[in-house]
């Protein structure tokens, strides 16, 4: 494939409008990885189309001559999603920007997969509306990504992911062919292949356009800081409010070391002599948001919380959220880290959060844990020197062991930020070769050659053999 | 209809499977065969999950239950109402429809991705399906998902066995996520809406902050039908409201005087609250004991009515709407008009129509499920070949 | 993220200070979603991000810059929204003015751009040169659009389209020389007259001046003062930028050696922004570095240091205010509420444009050096200003002052200019034909 980059690189240029072709041995350096930095492989080119014919012949090219592809959106994965392989051209969807059409009456906007999941909520928060999964890089992560990684978010807890909230894509199949799935209407006519492309990793095509869902924004919501002595006393605190029937729209953790690294950025008023310390946010009118509240507070009292402080104000309330939306790259303050995903059922939280510290400690590593509470998906942030090779081993081999202790306590490996590269050889400790063979089989339905994305999600021991 | 195989484990299942894989003997799989379903499928033998029955583990501190597939509905449902907890997305209960007699499953409930009111606000039921258990057509025992409320861990088969009626894999166990019961319901009837200003109506009433949980117009045709004719006058545009006693009744409050510029507004209480909604979700009006052609259509909430009014000018037709218009149960007067019904669709912007009911006659010659476009059938005929390369699931009905 | 120099090269302090500001980056791609010209242009290699990539392989491999990474690195406004944003604390700042420095050493621009490059920096940093140029320029308006034509001189005929119509004189506050108050003296301050502006519009430092005269302030237009560097210090020109830093810290010191000094006072956020980091930029000088950091630590934009006067609370006036955010005051010094207090306080009705973080395209010179993203960013910045239905457009530097004026027919002011006006002062000359 090497040997024949000068022609796929003259070939591509043919397809593309100008400017929209990365090939520059020192411009493609830049594209070797995404956020999930431990992992880096300089593409062959990088292709920027603006629509989605230029998609199609993109990927047409590709096909015929067995290139492998790796979509990229704003390349903001903790997986390694984006990450592409020596041989690969990467289609980068950031030309395609457009919002394309917004249905207040019928509640969806179609807009094309660059767009960032934050544009959606600002195009229609005039009109009363918002898209409702907001991972915590919604500021720069596309909606195509999040398809890609059926991303979730801290207010999915309430309102679902990205699965959840996805009407219908056009998509791009690895020969170029366009089609299109779901639409305003909800739930499919056949088998639900949208709900089989929304998570693939870039696997079965790429997604150039969707249509999502928009709900009527509450009447209020009000974020509310709740602390604890200890980490176990705050999970504890989040099982029994699940378990007594409140389903607050948001129940965010974070431990002391969290806590220090994102008031340093937001400087939100985060309580700083606390251990663990939940964020919930309850929403609806004055008086529903008071009520819920008060039952949250009276189960919060009984686990023995030592702060509650409750956000006064719109702008106190939006800095609480940038403080807890921005953890992992305040984080880089202090440290390189790796993030885990891994989500484990609620009654399994403090024993998994205290068993992570001591596998952390037992590698002599320092941990961080910010993470969605409220639905088990926990966020250890392994701290470590990237610059140390050892150290690196070592926040790797300690991150393996944190997933491995989710998958036994009865959860899985990843949540909301996808295998990608970084949990791929991990994928044997949940599913059984048989599974992965399924999987595998119904890729195969979409990308027979195996040239989308190929590298990602599957152990390569144990691919089926072409 | 004559059951041949009820296995009673997982590996009975699988190796019934195996077996008839080795013949190519085609298999009809059902979980309680209650739901009539509407496509001619030519298979050798019955397969019934029926005996795979049981609930494997429930955990209401953490709103997660699994069962074996061929767990009756209902007894599930008793299970979580002893927690006050509920399956949100509101399966119908398909035995008005179909007339049938026997014990509708989970199994069946997730096959056929059964969704009532909820759907419009709580997600559809592959929405709920955390992982599942399922035989593929070689008989090889496959797991999926998980019990975990977010799990993006490899392909997510489980959405694409939810709704493929047992055609890329015999379901044996299912793990779902359940939600509190309501403490209280209430619904808001809105009178005297003709279809298009119901639909004008509920987007409005949509985009506004009242967590209304489902939204459904009954016209008059209907109206007298549900709740022993207690609803009052004229066409109802229904708004279900469900939460604390106290949100609830403020909800109602403002959502009635914000409704009452377009009509006269009445509000339903708890039981009869509950009651309609039940009877929107079994559609009550057309369980009548007919074999009169019964389509499920869903296209975008804002165009449902044009549907029903470019239908009315071709043929005979009644129908009522729920989803906030854009799933439209549609009776037909006599003919299924199958092409009529799908070239409308398609001109109001696409969308889909399930028959749900038709005489043997009719199921033997209209496609049940809305056919689909070239490239899409050609991905859906390959899912369907990895899944079950020997086609022995349910021949005939999908992919 | 990960690095990998050499310890030789960590010995030169340059490298040393970047090499800790990219291992803070932990590559998280916040900065793209809200960087000026990735949202414009759609490509990595446009957005912090990827400069801060593309530096980074530069200075690992010690490698000359090449086209590719120049191509990048100009196309930054170094508006600064990155450093906003980023959760890191990367101070991308120090890092791109590095890589200029290093480009401006190791690599040779094409002739076209090296003059059009060498013509801005010997003419816009001295207000007499400027002045003449401007009146050069209204004789060569009519053959702007040929000038674009012509690929290399494109930037020419640029300037001319950004060039007032109208050239003033020189103007009463740039004389050396120490502007008294009768009555109670509240402080006394040196004011940064600069280069560019005074030529532009020398209505704003005589408002500055009247306004701190009526609060009591005594100013002092320091002798042997002039640009503060900002300009060819952007461009990658490090020992004229330092040359003019020091002049400048020489020439404040002396007006607190003289008779004490409060604070420095600059009406231009985009030479605060520098000011600020002289002590910085003078850090190696071991002559210059204390006294650097002292200047720095007295620099204050004039609505940080009215902010601080306690202006009373006036009654509401007719007039709505669309508020645009200099980069260089909300990104640059992170002054983002103090003018709109003001502002409100005087009587305006102020009103935030839509993404507000995006730069205007005006950026010291890159409206001349890289017109199409300019006119882009600017037709955007406008038709965002526009939509909030405001009178009138308020901000604090020249640079923006000038590039938007030319988009739009709103009238666009210092914020300084109304504030002088709401406390006193003439209304100004812009707002003369309107009520």
């Amino acid at each position: 494939m090497l040997d024949r980059r000068e022609t796929i690189v003259a070939d591509l240029a043919d397809l593309l409008p100008p400017g929209c072709l990365v090939s520059d041995v020192r411009g493609l350096v830049p594209f070797e990885t995404d956020a999930f930095i431990a992992y880096r492989r300089v593409p062959l080119a990088v292709a920027l189309p603006e629509t989605t014919a230029q998609v199609a012949a993109v990927l047409k090219y590709c096909s015929r001559y067995g290139i492998p592809v790796v979509p990229r959106g704003a390349g903001t994965s903790l997986s390694g999603g984006a990450i592409p392989q020596e041989d690969a051209v990467v289609i980068g969807l950031s030309k395609m920007t457009r919002i394309l059409d917004i249905d207040f009456p019928n509640r969806t906007a179609t807009v094309e997969a660059g767009v960032t999941n934050i544009s959606i909520s600002e195009a229609v928060m005039p009109e009363g509306f918002f898209y409702a999964p907001d991972p915590s890089s919604q500021l720069a992560c596309t909606i195509g990504g999040n398809i890609g990684m059926n991303s979730g978010g801290a207010h999915c807890l309430k309102y679902g992911v990205t699965t959840n909230n996805l009407l219908g894509v056009k998509m791009v199949l690895f020969d170029g062919t366009i089609i299109e799935l779901g639409g305003k209407a909800l739930d499919a006519a056949g088998y639900d292949l949208l709900g089989l492309v929304c998570g693939s990793e870039g696997q079965l095509g790429i997604v150039t356009e969707a249509t999502v869902r928009l709900l009527a924004r509450p009447e209020g919501a009000r974020p509310v800081l709740f602390g604890f002595s200890s980490s176990e006393e705050a999970g504890a605190c989040v099982a029994e409010v699940i378990g007594s029937g409140i389903i607050p729209v948001a129940i965010e953790f974070m431990d002391k070391p969290a806590i220090g690294i994102c008031e340093a950025f937001a400087k939100a008023g985060y309580p700083m002599d606390v251990e663990a310390l939940l964020i919930v946010e309850v929403e609806g009118s004055e008086a529903e948001m008071d009520a819920t509240l008060a039952s949250i507070i009276d189960i919060a009292r009984r686990h023995g919380v030592t702060t509650i402080r409750e956000s006064q104000s719109a702008t106190e309330a939006a800095l609480i959220w940038k403080g807890r939306k921005s953890a992992f790259g305040a984080t880089g303050r202090i440290a390189d880290y790796i993030c885990m995903d891994g989500t484990v059922p609620l009654s399994k939280l403090s024993e998994v959060l205290r068993k992570t510290g001591e596998i952390a400690a037992r590698y002599g590593l320092r941990v961080a844990n910010v993470f969605h509470a409220g639905d088990g998906n926990m966020h250890p942030l392994i701290l470590y020197n990237i610059n140390d090779p050892e150290d690196a081993a070592r926040a790797e081999a300690a991150g393996n062991d944190i997933l491995k202790l989710c998958v036994d306590a009865g959860g899985c490996l990843t949540g909301e930020h996808g295998v990608g590269i970084e949990k791929r050889d991990l994928m044997l400790h949940q599913f059984t070769q048989a599974d992965l063979n399924q999987q595998m089989a119904a890729r195969a339905a979409f990308d027979p050659q195996w040239i989308m994305n190929p590298s990602k999600v599957f152990p390569l021991e144990g691919r089926p053999t072409a | 209809m004559n059951i041949d195989f009820e296995p009673q484990t997982e590996d009975d299942a699988a190796a019934i499977v195996r077996a008839a894989a080795q013949r190519s003997a085609r298999l009809r799989i059902q979980g309680g065969g209650t739901r009539g379903i509407c496509a001619a499928i030519e298979a050798d033998a019955v397969l019934s999950t029926r005996k795979l029955s049981g609930i494997v583990s429930y955990n209401p501190a953490e709103m997660t239950m699994s069962a074996l597939a061929g767990t009756p509905a209902s007894e599930i449902e008793v299970k979580l109402a002893e927690h006050r907890q509920m399956l949100a997305f509101e399966p119908m209960d398909p035995r008005g429809l179909s007339g049938a007699t026997g014990e509708p499953t989970i199994g069946g409930v997730f096959a056929t991705n059964s969704s009532g009111p909820r759907r419009l606000s709580a997600g559809a039921a592959r929405d709920h399906l955390l992982g599942l258990r399922f035989v593929n057509g070689e008989g090889i025992v496959i797991k999926s998902g998980g019990r975990v409320m977010k799990n993006v861990t490899g392909l997510d088969l489980v959405k694409l066995l939810a709704g493929a009626h047992g055609t890329l894999g015999l379901m044996t166990e299912v793990t779902f996520k359940v939600l509190p019961l309501p403490p209280a319901s209430a619904t808001i009837v809105l009178s005297s809406l003709n279809d298009a200003e119901a639909a004008g109506a509920m987007a409005r009433v949509m985009s506004m902050p009242s967590e209304v949980s489902s939204a459904a117009h009954l016209p008059e045709s209907v109206r007298g039908r549900f709740i022993s004719g207690r609803l009052p006058d004229g066409p109802a545009t229904i708004f279900r409201l469900e939460g604390l006693p106290a949100t609830v009744s403020a909800r109602a409050e403002k959502l009635t005087s914000a409704c009452a510029v377009a009509g006269p507004v009445t509000v339903l209480e708890d039981q009869d609250s509950r009651a309609l909604w039940r009877e929107v979700r079994d559609v009550k009006p057309y369980a009548d004991g007919t074999e009169r052609a019964l389509w499920c259509v869903s296209v975008a909430p804002t165009v449902g009515h044009q549907l029903v009014a470019a239908l009315r000018l071709e043929t005979g037709v009644d129908a009522f709407y729920d989803w906030q218009g854009g799933r439209v149960w549609l009776r037909m007067e006599a003919d299924p008009e199958a092409d009529l019904v799908r070239r409308f669709i398609k001109a109001l912007g696409g969308g889909h129509a399930r028959l749900m009911r038709a005489s043997s006659a009719v199921r033997a010659v209209t496609p049940a499920f809305e056919p689909e476009t070239p490239a899409v059938s050609v991905l859906s005929a390959r899912l369907r070949e990895k899944f079950d390369p020997k086609g022995i699931f349910n021949p005939g009905l999908m992919g | 993220m990960q690095t990998s120099f050499a310890p030789a090269q960590l010995a030169d302090p340059q490298i040393a200070t970047s090499e800790q500001i990219l291992r803070k980056c932990v590559h998280c791609g916040f900065c793209t979603a809200t960087c000026p010209t990735y949202v414009t242009l759609g490509n990595e290699l446009d957005s912090p991000r990827g400069r801060i990539y593309l530096i980074k392989d530069m200075l690992e491999n010690d490698r000359p810059a090449d086209e590719e990474v120049v191509t990048h690195i100009d196309r930054c406004l170094s508006c600064l929204s990155c450093m906003t944003t980023c959760p890191s604390g990367v101070n991308y700042m120090h890092l791109v003015d590095h890589a200029r420095v290093h480009i401006e050493k190791t690599y040779e621009r094409p002739l076209g751009d090296r003059l059009v490059r060498a013509v801005l920096a010997a003419v816009l940093p001295y207000p007499g040169r400027f002045r003449l140029a401007l009146k050069a320029a209204g004789l060569g308006r009519p053959f702007a659009g040929l000038l674009k034509r012509i690929g290399p001189l494109k930037p020419f005929g640029t300037m001319l389209d950004l060039a007032p119509s109208k050239v003033a004189p020189a103007s009463i506050a740039d004389t050396p020389g120490t502007h008294r108050v009768d009555g109670l003296k509240r402080g006394r301050v040196a004011i940064l007259s600069g280069c560019a502006q005074p030529v532009l519009r020398p209505e704003i430092n005589e408002a500055t001046l009247r306004l701190l005269a009526r609060l009591g302030v005594e100013v002092v237009v320091p002798e042997n003062a002039g640009c503060c560097g900002a300009l060819v210090h952007h461009m990658g020109r490090e020992e004229q930028a330092l040359e003019a830093a020091r002049r400048m810290v020489d020439a404040w010191l002396k007006v607190k050696v003289d008779g004490g000094l409060d604070a420095v006072i600059i009406t231009a956020s985009g030479c605060g922004t520098t000011i600020k980091d002289y002590g910085h930029m003078l850090r190696l000088d071991p002559d210059y570095a204390e006294k650097a950091a002292e200047v720095s630590a007295l620099a204050r934009d004039i609505t940080e240091y009215l902010s601080g006067l306690e202006l009373p609370v006036l009654e509401k006036r007719a007039l709505t205010v669309a508020y645009h955010s200099a980069c260089s005051m909300q990104h640059g010094q992170k002054i983002t509420m103090a003018p709109k207090v003001l502002l409100s306080n005087a009587g305006f009705t102020v009103r935030d444009p839509g993404e507000g973080h995006l730069c205007c395209g005006s950026a010291g010179t890159y409206n001349i050096l890289q017109p199409e993203i300019s006119t882009t960013l600017k037709a955007r910045k406008i038709r965002n200003i526009e939509a909030t239905k405001a009178d009138i457009i308020a901000t604090g530097n020249i640079g923006c002052i000038t590039q938007i004026a030319t988009g739009t027919a709103m009238p666009i002011l210092h914020t300084v200019e109304l504030l002088d006006w709401a406390y006193g002062g003439p209304k100004p000359a812009l707002l003369e034909t309107r009520d």
